[in-house]
């Protein structure tokens, strides 16, 4: 019975428009609404299903601040067991490096873990750095982007889809997966999850709680720096080509200068 | 209560996401009567466990039941008026958002949903024997079948009971049943249909004043015909239809109580004990226009330039804003003052019902039709929505006891006639 840690994260919907802070480029909270990130809902519906096969617990971690409460009841509206959350002023503005480090810290405070699955990417981020650096500090193997998850016993096998192609990974647990979009369609909350969640217990964590020195978290102390952020430009009109019998020539000519073949 | 609750709130953005994805898509398909709205409603119910959340709840009733018929021993009023299978146990809201969040994109499958399960499925729970109960419905809960309940004819709307012409006759245990009804929602569909007959004991009683009786019948019995779907002005995702009823030969089984003497009255008194819940139900059907109506018009004008500036700008479109906002606060007010009452078990009377039906459902037309004006011409073209929101409140205006009769039974109330 696989006792699973789910990270999930909040960020800004995406449906919604994303800003970052003028000052120090970091992730402008007011301007958007917040969700759970939908990568996340994945992985919660990969350990949901892996729970409801072989039975185990499903715990949630989030770091994030106080009103990230929202993405870690939906996740345990979902089926979720119980979370831990890690809010603190100090981690503002932290890199994933730093993230990793403090994830790592709350997954160790989950007793006998066996199988850390997160979302491979967060929507707002991008980075996509997160599970591969937390599970070197954790000192377990990492098994990436994964589009197929089979656990049998402790043995994890993991189809990993990248641009080169499918990888069939294996490894014992404990382990970390991160899946990708095509790894399954998460369900709605049920009424009664929703009900439920409100009950569920969410342990709440500061850095300190974890043994983590304040000096060591936050903008001020990161490894990493955004030196500039400039928005997308806006869309430009596109080309139009009249074909007057050498479209496909003229289509070519202009994918050719674009660098594009 | 002034506000949902932060439960309810989940509920809500829930129901939103399930409905950005599983229905707007399909909209055009529901309104054109290419796509019945069932299979829709079945994902809707089985996506958020309703089904099972209904069959338990139905589960319990039944077993209670069970027990106390094999002791002997008596329901007491209370027992036999409980009617809720969802949203009972403090949850009120839930069913209430449910309700209202639908009717802002189709209203007319949360009235087909209505329908089958609070007047289908709530008739034969309140009414049925033990052995009815068992029979119809488990399948109806879960929206698996779907119920018609069939009221009124084309001589009787408003005076449903005193112009009812569809009569049955005692044929050896049975009856036979003959007449037709009209208007009736998920008629054309309906797997199992609750109808409303007049029992002519052939005494020369004036047909005005004979015994209502309910029977259920099954779709395909003899001489039971449904009728395709009629056009109408709006709610077109609710198919509604005709019944023909042709010497239906009906069994014992199928009359509703499986008595001629039911305790709790006749066929008159089943119905109006409905009529306080399915009106305070149109409030939060119109809440629900309403919402979608003022969110689709604040966008819109700040978007929508003319002469160099959003039409936000402009103070009659304001005053169509701000006539909105006052809308949503009474009918939402109503809304939340149902949902305490019915926490604390004092239901709205029936006066007080009325009069709120008669305002929830003219506030959401107006507001509807104050819309596709603010829209301008968009708001004439189907692609805005609004022209749909304003031919689909307008029906709240008629259904569930037309405006006129909630008026008159408002000043009955108050008149203490
Ligand atoms: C979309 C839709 C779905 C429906 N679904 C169902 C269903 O599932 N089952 C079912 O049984 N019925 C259903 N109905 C029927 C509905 O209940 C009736 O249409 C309604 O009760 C009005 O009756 P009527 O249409 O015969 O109008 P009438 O009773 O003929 O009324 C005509 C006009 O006279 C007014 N009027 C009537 N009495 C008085 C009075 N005493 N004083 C002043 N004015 C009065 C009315 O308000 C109305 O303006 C549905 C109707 C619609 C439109």
């Amino acid at each position: 019975m696989p006792n699973i840690v789910v990270l999930v994260k909040q960020v800004p919907d995406t449906y919604s428009e994303r800003k970052l802070a003028e000052s120090d480029h970091t992730l402008d909270r007011d301007s958007a609404d917040a969700v759970l990130d939908e990568i996340n809902e994945r992985a919660v519906e990969e350990a949901l299903l892996l729970k409801e096969a072989q039975g185990g617990e499903v715990t949630v971690v989030s770091v994030g601040p106080d009103r990230a409460t929202d993405a870690i009841r939906k996740a345990l509206s979902m089926g979720a067991d119980k979370a831990v959350h890690v809010s603190d002023e100090a981690l503002r503005g932290s890199d994933v490096l730093q993230t990793a480090k403090v994830l790592a810290a709350a997954v160790g405070k989950v007793e006998g873990y066996d199988l850390v699955i997160a979302g491979n990417e967060a929507s707002d981020g991008q980075a996509g750095a997160v599970p591969a650096i937390l599970a070197e500090l954790l000192g377990v193997p990492q098994l990436t982007h994964a589009r197929k998850v089979e656990l049998d016993g402790t043995t994890l096998k993991v189809e990993r889809e990248s641009e080169e192609g499918i990888t069939r990974l294996e490894a014992s647990l404990p382990a970390v997966v991160s899946v990708g979009e095509k790894i399954n369609e998460p369900r709605y909350p049920s009424f009664k999850g929703i009900m439920a969640a409100k009950k569920k217990p969410v342990e709440t964590l500061t850095v300190a709680d974890l043994g983590i020195d304040a000096g060591e978290v936050g903008l001020g102390n990161a490894w990493t720096s955004v030196l500039e952020a400039a928005p997308k430009p806006p869309r430009t009109a596109g080309q139009r080509v009249t074909d007057e019998g050498d479209g496909g020539s003229k289509v070519a000519e202009y994918l050719v200068a674009q660098k594009l073949i | 209560m002034f506000e949902w609750s932060e439960t309810d709130e989940m509920v809500r953005a829930a129901i939103r996401e399930f409905i950005g994805k599983e229905i707007r898509p399909h909209v055009d398909e529901l309104e054109h009567g290419d796509l019945p709205p069932y299979e829709l409603l079945r994902k809707l119910f089985a996506a958020f466990g309703i089904d099972a959340l209904a069959s338990d709840t139905l589960k319990k009733i039944l077993d209670k039941q069970r027990a106390r018929e094999e002791s002997g021993e008596q329901s007491s009023a209370k027992e036999r008026g409980s009617t809720s299978l969802l949203g009972a146990g403090g949850q009120e809201s839930l069913g209430v958002i449910l309700c209202s969040e639908l009717c802002g994109v189709s209203m007319g499958m949360l009235a087909a949903m209505g329908v089958s399960m609070g007047l289908g499925a709530a008739t034969i729970l309140a009414r049925g024997t033990l052995a009815q109960k068992e029979r119809w419905l488990p399948e109806l809960v879960t929206m698996e079948k779907v119920a018609a309940w069939a009221l009124t004819e084309p001589d009787s709307g408003s005076d449903a009971f005193g112009g009812m012409k569809s009569t049955v006759r005692r044929d050896g245990d049975g009856y036979v049943l003959n007449g037709q009804k009209t208007f009736i929602t998920n008629g054309p569909y309906a797997d199992t249909t609750v109808v409303y007959a007049k029992l002519d004991e052939g005494d020369g009683t004036p047909q005005r004043d004979r015994k209502v009786l309910l029977f259920v019948l099954d779709k395909g019995m003899d001489g039971f015909v449904q009728s395709k779907p009629m056009r109408k002005m709006g709610l077109h995702s609710s198919p509604t239809g005709e019944l023909f009823f042709d010497n239906v030969k009906l069994g014992r089984d199928r009359l509703l109580g499986e008595t001629e003497e039911h305790k709790g009255g006749d066929g008159r008194d089943s119905a109006k004990q409905g009529f306080v819940t399915e009106r305070v139900g149109v409030a939060a059907m119109a809440l629900g226009v309403i919402n979608e109506c003022q969110r689709l018009c604040v966008e819109y004008a700040k978007q929508r330039e003319l002469w160099g500036k959003p039409i936000a700008d402009f103070q009659l479109i304001q005053l169509k804003l701000a006539k909105m906002e006052v809308a949503r606060i009474n009918v939402q007010n109503m809304v939340f003052n149902t949902i305490e009452r019915a926490r604390a078990g004092k239901m709205p009377t029936l006066a007080e019902a009325s009069a709120i039906k008669w305002y929830s459902s003219e506030t959401a037309t107006e507001v509807a039709m104050d819309a596709v004006q603010l829209f301008g011409g968009n708001g004439y073209m189907s692609e805005y929505r609004v022209e749909q929101l304003a031919r689909d409140a307008k029906s709240l205006m008629i259904y569930a006891g037309s405006n006129e009769v909630q008026i008159t039974q408002t000043a009955k109330g108050l008149l203490g006639q």
